[in-house]
């Protein structure tokens, strides 16, 4: 691809950790390959250059307040290709714990004395609840390699391989001896794979990062955790690390 | 058939692995649970398990597969590639031996699978008759808790020896590879050898009601019970566990993957799974198995019949595979076949 004609690209962060654009930093030589196919114009991670001038846009982190709703929107219009990069930004990640549980003590462990100061929303959204969304790299934190798919895919105008099956599928493939037969339990069952799951494979269980597929049968699942012994409680704790988002949405559908 | 003390079998593997030129490998236990695996030293081997989690298809069509290489930068140019690693695998059993003779079958079946049928070919299959019987497993039920042939030798533990039948040429020319101190089997030994596998039969704790013969005709018949398919699937995670398990599941996905520099990349085989939901998507979306119930009883349609109907053969082996490793537990043939057995008059 001839330098002019890459596309431009750039990163922007909201409430994240942003440890997504750290994998991207750490690409280490194959960041070089990145380069050739795309034009950075704005990295907050690498660079203190910043331009507004750019094609496609990666979203790192979840919206908590208007302030970044509309600094979402602008970035969108802005764009021809939105890509939400990170749990945060596809599925709420981490930060949509707190959808579930009482919002003034949220503010009151995270703010502390200072939380009239800050308008932040009772929920954490992703960027798709906000604005349209072209793709999604999930994992919490993004696999490198699946990154670098998505970017050549969108670069060449393909549909990327995301896979929307179970990580049991991947686990089975690695020959992983399953949680529930070490006594241990998984959200796996309905958590999109993608990850080669990678924390089976480490000999710990899925927690759901990449969030649910699209069509999970979480009453199952449900019911299954508690026949093998977790309280109400613990099923809700397990499916709310990561899928509360998710989880409301499909409710409210 | 042939004799060979237990401390001889061991330096005999220990043998092949430091010397010939094809990887070793056999069953190891993993955690709790067993898999096959290329063996460091013989002392890893495990000929007393009851089951793996995978079967040993995977040396024949692994999980994941390069079939072409591609390049583009001068025009597309593209290569097939199969990397075959030859192999000596020890301590299959007959069960997954009655497996491999299917999916031979069906690989060879045009168009012919070249990938698979070049590694299987240098491939050479050491059995084991069965001393340990997953709880699952109702291989007694399904005609396969022994075998009369598809293995290059077949070894039955015999206490301080093992008894080793020859299957083919393939498994006389290992046993007269190296120094092996071997024998001809005596009159007992072999009447032993009988004994255990007439007694193998009954080791099994789940077991089929009927003659598997009847499977074809009970699937037909019970078909269009569509209550009966919901009921039970609604369990379903739609995880593909209970395909990618199977000794006798084949179905594979192929997708390109290019190379971040555009310029080259390949074309890869995953194994894919009935159960899944995309699996019977269509190019536009359309999707001729969309729910849960209908993948759920395709797969039994596939083990009992339409396999049968293609092939000749019932493509459940009764390893016990899939009903051991199905998180909700619904994926048991015997509970189903059963059910549906008992329901026909109805
Ligand atoms: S998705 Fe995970 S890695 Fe990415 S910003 Fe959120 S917490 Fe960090
Ligand atoms: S460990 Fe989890 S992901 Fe793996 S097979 Fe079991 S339930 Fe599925
Ligand atoms: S195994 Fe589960 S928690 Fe781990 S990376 Fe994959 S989806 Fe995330
Ligand atoms: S029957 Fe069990 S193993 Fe098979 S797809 Fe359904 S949940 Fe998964
Ligand atoms: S259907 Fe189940 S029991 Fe039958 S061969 Fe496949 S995995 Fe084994």
């Amino acid at each position: 691809m001839k330098p002019e004609e890459r596309p431009k690209v750039a990163f922007f962060d909201f409430a994240g950790c942003e440890g997504d654009q750290l994998q991207i930093a750490n690409l280490e030589e194959k960041i070089l390959d990145l380069l050739n196919i795309v034009e950075v114009v704005s990295f907050r991670e690498v660079m203190t250059e910043h331009s507004d001038d750019y094609d496609v846009a990666f979203i790192e982190g979840s919206i908590t307040d208007t302030h970044n709703e509309e600094r979402l929107k602008e970035i969108r219009e802005n764009a021809e290709v939105l890509v939400a990069i990170g749990a945060c930004a596809t599925i709420g990640g981490i930060n949509s714990i707190r959808n579930v549980q009482n919002f003034e003590k949220v503010q009151d462990r995270v703010y502390g004395d200072k939380r009239d100061h800050y308008e932040a929303w009772e929920k954490a959204k992703p960027a798709k609840a906000v604005v349209e969304v072209d793709y999604e790299v999930h994992g919490c934190p993004i696999d490198r390699d699946e990154f670098l798919h998505v970017v050549q895919s969108l670069v060449m105008g393909r549909e990327p391989h995301i896979p929307d099956h179970p990580v049991c599928v991947e686990c089975k493939l690695n020959e992983n001896v399953c949680a529930f037969e070490r006594d241990e339990f998984c959200v796996g069952p309905v958590t999109r794979a993608g990850c080669d799951s990678c924390c089976v494979n480490e000999g710990t269980i899925c927690w759901g990062c990449r969030g649910m597929i699209d069509n999970p049968n979480e009453e199952a699942h449900e019911e299954v955790l508690e026949e093998y012994g977790l309280t109400v409680e613990e099923v809700i704790k397990k499916f709310d690390l990561y899928f509360a988002w998710q989880k409301e949405v499909r409710e409210d559908e | 058939m042939k004799v060979i003390k237990k401390e001889d079998l061991d330096d005999f593997v220990d043998e092949l692995i430091a010397k010939d030129e094809r990887e070793v490998v056999g069953v190891k236990s993993k955690d709790s649970k067993y898999v096959f695996d290329k063996l460091g030293k013989a002392e890893e081997l495990e000929l007393e398990y009851d089951v793996t989690i995978l079967p040993p298809k995977k040396y024949f069509m692994p999980q994941r597969e390069t079939l072409v290489e591609y390049e583009t930068r001068e025009g597309i140019e593209m290569k097939a590639v199969n990397e075959v690693v030859p192999r000596i695998i020890i301590g299959i059993h007959p069960y997954d031996l009655e497996s491999i003779k299917q999916m031979d079958k069906v690989f060879a079946d045009s168009p012919e699978d070249g990938n698979y049928l070049e590694k299987r070919e240098k491939s050479i299959l050491i059995g084991v008759n069965m001393q340990q019987f997953s709880e699952w497993s109702f291989a007694g039920s399904m005609g396969t808790a022994t075998i009369e042939d598809g293995y290059d030798l077949m070894l039955t533990d015999l206490g301080d020896r093992y008894a080793v039948e020859i299957g083919s040429s393939k498994g006389r020319e290992l046993l007269e590879e190296g120094s092996l101190k071997i024998r001809d089997a005596e009159p007992e030994e072999i009447e032993e050898v009988e004994k255990i596998e007439e007694n193998i039969q009954d080791e099994f704790e789940k077991e089929l009601d009927f003659s598997p013969r009847n499977l074809p005709w009970l699937l037909a018949e019970e078909y269009g019970d569509e209550d009966f398919w919901e009921e039970n699937a609604e369990d379903c995670y739609s995880c593909g566990t209970c395909n990618i398990v199977c000794p006798t599941c084949y179905c594979f996905d192929v997708q390109d993957f290019n190379d971040i520099s555009l310029e080259e990349g390949e074309r890869m085989r995953q194994w894919d799974g009935c159960m899944l939901e995309a699996f019977a998507e269509v190019a536009g979306g359309e999707n001729f198995r969309e729910e849960r119930a209908e993948r759920y009883r395709h797969r039994f349609m596939r083990k009992g019949r339409y396999l049968y109907n293609r092939f000749g053969d019932i493509a459940c082996v009764g390893c016990g595979r899939c009903a051991s490793q199905c998180v909700p537990d619904i994926a048991d043939p015997t509970n189903i076949f059963n059910k549906l057995w008992s329901d026909k008059d109805e």
